[in-house]
């Protein structure tokens, strides 16, 4: 087999194995806790220890989410750069890595944190940082340095903030199950609103990346306009959820984040469509998957709500959290 | 394939070719020759083909009438450039004077949409003041139109084709920001974009009418590279999928294959239709009003050759202008190679600019300006190039051929002075249609010579400084023809006036390359497009205030009408 052929393979494999880990994170969310399985609870208890595993575990979901998204993104980016540069590869295990370690923290009932995950985590959150200095030095680089035909063109600047967001959420993540015995904290600061505060700077820094690429695109489609309007609204949503007092239900944040949770999944349908409108459309996937829209960015928006109903809910859980 | 549109006409039966869909039809208005329609237009390209979508769409009866062949780009165009030549106009023509033009590819084209079939989508405002020249500039005349109203009509037309072009652009007033987003450089562009940093100029990438995001049926680009042999992906914003296809749909009818051959005058001095050639047979169409829009050779070829006894020097033509000043644009390069691979042929030829000698007028010892861009010449291009210009052959040829992938060049878009001598006449000689063809003579004045030995070495300077070696150059091609109907505020200066009027007939009009004064540094299609948004607007304004010779505009569409022929 040719090396090209190879490396089809190779970017279809790890959009295969995203789509099956976000279902089956997904599934999870909806499946009927403890119908199955020793390490899970029983549903609807509202202790503080079931509700920090339970916020850990949707926050792993998220944190997961975010490494699909990311292991999808950068393998078919990646492979259009022809993986240039060796160190190209680095998102690609680290996400997967990343991925597994949050599908392993989705089941896992146990009140601890867990070391190797806490390593996962923080080794993402330290490639989502040095990856934007890679991209970067890349787009200083092009000739007419930091234009903007080279902020469209060259290598997408916010891109490794989504694994880095991942890496993030995982952290927290494991800061809150720890947490069951005591009040959840993330450097001392209040777990729920940490965890809020992050998400909605999130959603802003994922917000500019969109308005960015769909500038490039000039919002040719009126539906472009949604991933630049919507998300700043849930961000300020979540960063008032973090900033503002106790007692608060924080009903119409949520039911944003769940907005924002199906625009995501919506956008991946979008940036499918997009790809149909290159020349040949899905006939000629193995080109226009490269040319059209990036089929696995929307999810950063999915991810990013799905944390940000885990702090609503921590929240909830425990006022002072 | 859907028939060999050489040899039979597509537009008829009520349809024309659908170019967005391979074998497909849309429905088409057709008008019977015996009963004047409000417009007859001859040619299908940038002047005509807008003005037929315009003035359908204001509600007037419109017949377009084309020489070529009504292609489907989808199916009828090859990735194969000697395939490809059928694009241009290669009828038999004599060229003359000290620097006789080399006619095709730079500068004519043969189709339903004219040379925008194979146009390199180069889509420039001209510089404010080349509006004014003589005034303000001290060469050339001055045209008859204020540049405030054609930045209107740039707009109008820009937003038309979604050009793709910078952000903000750095040379000229003000201009509201192009539809859609510039394209990404390729190597070529790269190169133009380093030598321009270096030199401590602007440069910027070239606004161009080809999609970078989709649009309505029409695929985004797909920098195959084959633009000025036709693109077959339907990015390129030519008039064939842009201006026609609104045309139609507003109840103009196309004809293809017709080759205009003599504008009929009436004993009162208005024109009263047009004798065309198809099917094998000359045919009459009658018409209120007779726009020639056949570009700067065949527009004045045709004027020439319906000369009567009431105008025995030719229609429109008291000024005795009427095939004079044509001007070419030089089209000089200047080439060279670089250590890495270059790839110049992915993408549009032309992907970065620099308009610095357009818009700068100190340290230039001629009139006028130039921009110059970025290079992809195809291969089989590249070798005729390389055979003709610096004339290898045989094992040189080959061995340079196989530089191919490292090639970068530069190539201006410069200003020629308009000159009487400079013109199109008629030759003796008939050509297949019994017509008398046209004889073009051009010769370069003393300034045209500076402006191109100015733009090489300042080109050279340019290459040089981004790392080329092996640096030669090209110094004798031109492109893009102008002139010969020149548009004017007085009757003996000019053939037409600024709403592309005749002076002598007040239903003929001219609306084209033709009616340009001067020709500027930059690419003349988005103002001939522009002159004819403009003209379609006088016309309608004229029409309300009963000084047209017109039916009165109606607001009725084809779409309107039962379709009663469907796609196929």
């Amino acid at each position: 087999m040719s090396p090209p052929a190879e490396r089809d393979l190779l970017a279809l494999a790890a959009i295969a194995a995203s789509g099956v880990a976000l279902v089956s994170l997904l599934s999870a969310a909806s499946a009927p806790a403890g119908s199955s399985g020793p390490r899970r609870a029983p549903r609807r208890i509202r202790s503080g220890r079931a509700a920090t595993v339970k916020t850990a575990q949707e926050l792993n979901r998220a944190a997961g989410t975010l490494a699909a998204s990311v292991l999808a993104d950068s393998s078919v980016e990646h492979y259009r750069g022809s993986f240039k540069n060796k160190a190209m590869y680095t998102p690609l295990a680290v996400s997967a890595l990343t991925l597994a370690t949050s599908i392993h923290g989705t089941a896992d009932m146990r009140p601890f944190a867990h070391k190797a995950r806490d390593a996962t985590y923080l080794l993402a959150a330290a490639t989502g940082m040095i990856g934007s200095g890679f991209h970067l030095y890349n787009v200083g680089k092009r000739v007419g340095g930091f234009s903007w035909q080279n902020v469209f063109y060259g290598a997408p600047i916010g891109a490794p903030m989504a694994i880095l967001l991942s890496g993030l959420l995982g952290f927290c993540s494991e800061r809150v199950r720890e947490a069951a015995r005591t009040r959840p904290r993330i450097f001392g600061l209040p777990a729920g609103r940490t965890i809020a505060a992050v998400a909605g700077a999130g959603l802003l820094g994922t917000t500019g990346e969109a308005g960015l690429l769909h500038f490039r695109g000039a919002y040719h489609n009126p539906f472009m306009l949604l991933p630049v309007t919507l998300p700043p609204v849930g961000a300020a949503l979540l960063l008032s959820a973090a900033a503002g007092g106790s007692g608060r239900t924080h009903r119409f944040t949520r039911g944003w984040m769940r907005v924002l949770t199906a625009m995501g999944l919506a956008g991946v349908g979008f940036h499918a469509y997009g790809v149909s409108r290159n020349m040949g459309g899905w006939r000629n996937w193995s080109q226009n998957i490269l040319n059209g829209p990036p089929l696995p960015a929307p999810l950063s928006f999915t991810g990013l709500a799905l944390a940000g109903l885990a702090a609503l809910g921590l929240m909830r859980a425990h006022p002072d959290a | 394939m859907s028939g060999d549109p050489f040899h039979a006409t597509r537009a008829h039966d009520g349809r024309a070719p659908d170019v967005f869909h391979p074998g497909g039809w849309v429905p088409m208005r057709q008008y019977r020759e015996s009963e004047p329609v409000d417009f007859a237009i001859v040619g299908t390209g940038a002047g005509g083909g807008t003005l037929a979508c315009k003035l359908a769409e204001y509600g007037f009866s419109v017949v377009a009438l084309d020489a070529g062949p009504y292609f489907r780009p989808l199916e009828d165009f090859a990735s194969d450039e000697s395939e490809q030549t059928k694009l241009y106009w290669t009828d038999d023509r004599i060229v003359d004077g000290a620097n006789p033009l080399q006619l095709g590819g730079n500068n004519s084209g043969k189709a339903v949409g004219g040379s925008t079939v194979h146009f390199a989508m180069v889509s420039l405002r001209f510089r404010p003041e080349w509006f004014k020249s003589r005034t303000l500039l001290g060469y050339g005349a001055d045209w008859p139109l204020d540049w405030r109203e054609m930045w209107d009509y740039y707009t109008e037309v820009e937003q038309a084709l979604k050009i793709s072009g910078p952000v903000t652009y750095p040379w000229g007033p003000p201009r509201p920001r192009y539809p859609y987003r510039a394209h990404p450089l390729n190597g070529a562009a790269r190169a133009l974009a380093k030598g321009c940093e270096a030199l401590g100029i602007n440069w910027t990438e070239t606004p161009l009418a080809t999609l970078s995001a989709p649009r309505g049926l029409a695929h985004p680009c797909v920098y195959r590279g084959f633009c000025i042999s036709g693109c077959s992906t339907n990015a390129k914003q030519s008039a064939l999928v842009t201006w026609i296809p609104r045309a139609i749909a507003a109840g103009a009818e196309i004809r293809d294959l017709a080759m205009v051959g003599r504008v009929e005058v009436e004993p009162s001095g208005l024109v009263s239709g047009v004798h065309y050639h198809r099917d094998g047979v000359w045919r009459f169409q009658r018409a209120r009003n007779v726009v020639v829009a056949g570009y700067a050779i065949e527009t004045p070829r045709l004027l020439l050759n319906s000369a009567t006894a009431r105008f025995p020097e030719g229609l429109a033509n008291s000024s005795g202008l009427v095939g004079k000043n044509l001007m070419a644009q030089s089209n000089q390069a200047v080439w060279g190679r670089l250590e890495h691979e270059v790839r110049s042929y992915k993408g549009p030829p032309s992907l970065a600019i620099t308009e610095h000698w357009n818009y700068e007028d100190k340290g230039k010892d001629f009139f006028g300006g130039y921009s110059y861009m970025s290079q992809g010449p195809l291969p089989q291009l590249w070798a005729n190039t390389l055979f003709s210009a610096r004339g290898l052959w045989g094992e040189s040829l080959v061995e340079a051929m196989k530089d191919y992938n490292h090639v970068v060049g530069l190539r201006i878009v410069g200003e020629m002075l308009p000159q009487e001598s400079n013109r199109v006449s008629l030759a003796d000689e008939v050509d297949q249609y019994g017509l008398r063809i046209p004889r073009v003579t051009y010769s370069w004045c003393d300034n045209d010579k500076r402006l191109i030995d100015h733009s090489l070495k300042f080109m050279s300077r340019a290459l040089e400084a981004a790392d080329a070696d092996d640096i030669w150059i090209q110094d004798d091609d031109t492109c893009h023809l102008n002139g010969t109907a020149r548009m004017g505020s007085d009757a003996r200066t000019s053939v037409v006036d600024a709403d592309c009027r005749s002076w002598d007939i007040p239903n003929l009009w001219i609306c084209d390359g033709s009616v340009f004064p001067t020709v500027g540094g930059a690419n003349p299609s988005l103002t001939i497009q522009a002159i004819a948004c403009r003209t379609a607007d006088r016309i309608r304004a004229l029409a309300r205030r009963g000084e047209l010779n017109a039916a009165v505009p109606r607001q009725t569409s084809i779409r309107q009408r039962s379709t009663e022929v469907h796609r196929s």
